[in-house]
């Protein structure tokens, strides 16, 4: 290897260090932890060569690429979170060597405990809500079977037709998003904490329609059945917004170090 | 997920066979688009409520003729709304429905 | 109406149960997720004519790389 860093992939507070015995980290490299103040980080030996600033830079518009990482650094998440309070990290945090990781475990000790209180016996759930497909296929603005399309007045029933068709379309978006909000609002009011995720390309999803919903929630372990059984009751209630729930998940979305 | 290395790009092939449907496929796409665009803006315009009963009357007819036409153009190439559409990638899909 | 579909993922990391999918996974570990480039690329008989390129939108994470990188 050319020059070696650090890569960092989550930090953990209480962790038996034989939880991570034999966990693969990215590149066929074992995890390890640099323990510094009570926090524990999960690191593993990368190639700066391609996970340096310069490689990044390559790499992180390579799809295959953040697909061979995310699920790396995933794998190392789910086997710690399942053991202790863990913040994850986002993909990529790098540092020369372990005296650089005790850096940063000093720099964010506070910010860490502060997250690790907030995740500790708590999991994340994934909510996301869809408007119905769109209408790109709509056939043309059919004039009922009595009108006479030929005759006197057809061309402002046309446009009759095709503005309340526009008008409807609007409505049901406006529908779509209301639903959204109330589906949120709902669920936030039975969790810990909340957020809202932008909403996803239905080039990545395989969904066809519009997505109004990807809202992620923070719910404690002993709750998570009641939380799913709430989210099956608002589909039921609203059949439209094509409710999908995934969960119990790691706490990405509730540890970050950001002021946010 | 993994659709090559590179984030998606999109590529409209065409070889010596299929080249007059794929050229149709474009030319058309961008006759829908205008399409479109008139139908929203004349409906503005009706809106207004400037226009004489004639006027909206010949618009009428004149759109409702333009949609006949391209019903029977996408029809020869077995074409649906949905096939016109070129992605442009954060803009959106080209057409807006 | 049932819900579409329910995941459970276990804590278990060999993954018995099923993934989570990579768009949900890189919206969380991403600065700013997963934004496509569109780009169309016209071409005949294999020849490449006209290119309509757009910008992949992964902006933030650089910025992000920026501070997160080296500690001196």
């Amino acid at each position: 290897m050319a020059e070696p860093g650090r890569y960092l992939y989550a930090i953990a507070r209480g962790l038996d260090a034989a939880a991570v015995e034999g966990v693969p980290g990215l590149d066929g490299a074992p995890v390890e932890t640099v323990e510094h103040r009570g926090l524990t980080a999960l690191v593993s030996t990368v190639d700066l060569a391609e996970y340096g600033e310069e490689g990044l830079r390559r790499n992180l518009e390579d799809l295959a690429w953040l697909e061979k990482v995310a699920r790396g650094h995933d794998t190392v998440i789910h086997a710690v979170a399942g053991a202790a309070a863990t913040a994850p990290l986002r993909l990529a945090t790098i540092c020369l060597d372990d005296d650089g990781v005790r850096a940063r475990l000093d720099e964010w000790h506070d910010a860490l405990e502060t997250a690790l209180d907030r995740v500790q016996g708590r999991a994340e759930w994934a909510v996301k809500a869809y408007a119905r497909a769109g209408s790109a296929d709509q056939p043309p603005a059919e004039a009922a079977d009595d009108q006479d399309t030929s005759g006197k007045g057809a061309g402002l029933a046309y446009l009759q037709r095709k503005k309340s068709q526009a008008h409807q379309q609007v409505q049901s978006q406006e529908r779509a998003l209301e639903v959204a909000e109330r589906v949120h609002d709902s669920l936030a009011a039975r969790c810990v904490a909340s957020r809202r995720l932008a909403p996803q390309d239905p080039r990545l999803t395989g969904h066809e329609g519009v997505m109004t919903l990807n809202g992620a929630y923070l719910v404690e372990d002993a709750e998570g059945d009641v939380f799913a059984a709430a989210v099956q009751e608002l589909a039921e209630a609203y059949p439209d917004a094509h409710l999908t729930v995934a969960g119990p998940w790691p706490p990405y979305s509730f540890a970050t170090l950001d002021p946010s | 997920m993994t659709e090559g290395h590179r984030l998606l790009p999109q590529r409209l092939e065409t070889d010596a066979e299929s080249v007059e449907r794929d050229l149709f496929k474009l030319v058309l796409t961008v006759i829908e688009l205008v399409r479109q665009l008139m139908e929203k803006q004349a409906l503005r315009r009706v809106d207004e409520g400037d226009l004489t009963d004639e006027q909206v009357e010949g618009l009428g007819l004149g759109l409702m003729h333009l949609e006949e036409a391209m019903e029977e153009l996408k029809g020869r190439y077995g074409l649906t709304t949905a096939d016109l559409n070129i992605d442009l990638g954060p803009l959106g899909p080209l057409l807006s429905e | 109406m049932s819900i579409d579909a329910v995941e459970r993922v276990s804590w278990d990391v060999e993954g018995s149960g099923p993934q989570i999918a990579l768009v949900d996974l890189l919206d969380r570990l991403l600065g700013s997720g997963v934004v496509l480039a569109g780009d169309v690329v016209i071409s005949l008989a294999g020849v490449d004519l006209v290119q309509v390129k757009l910008h992949a939108l992964i902006t933030s994470v650089r910025a992000e790389m920026a501070t997160e990188g080296r500690v001196l």
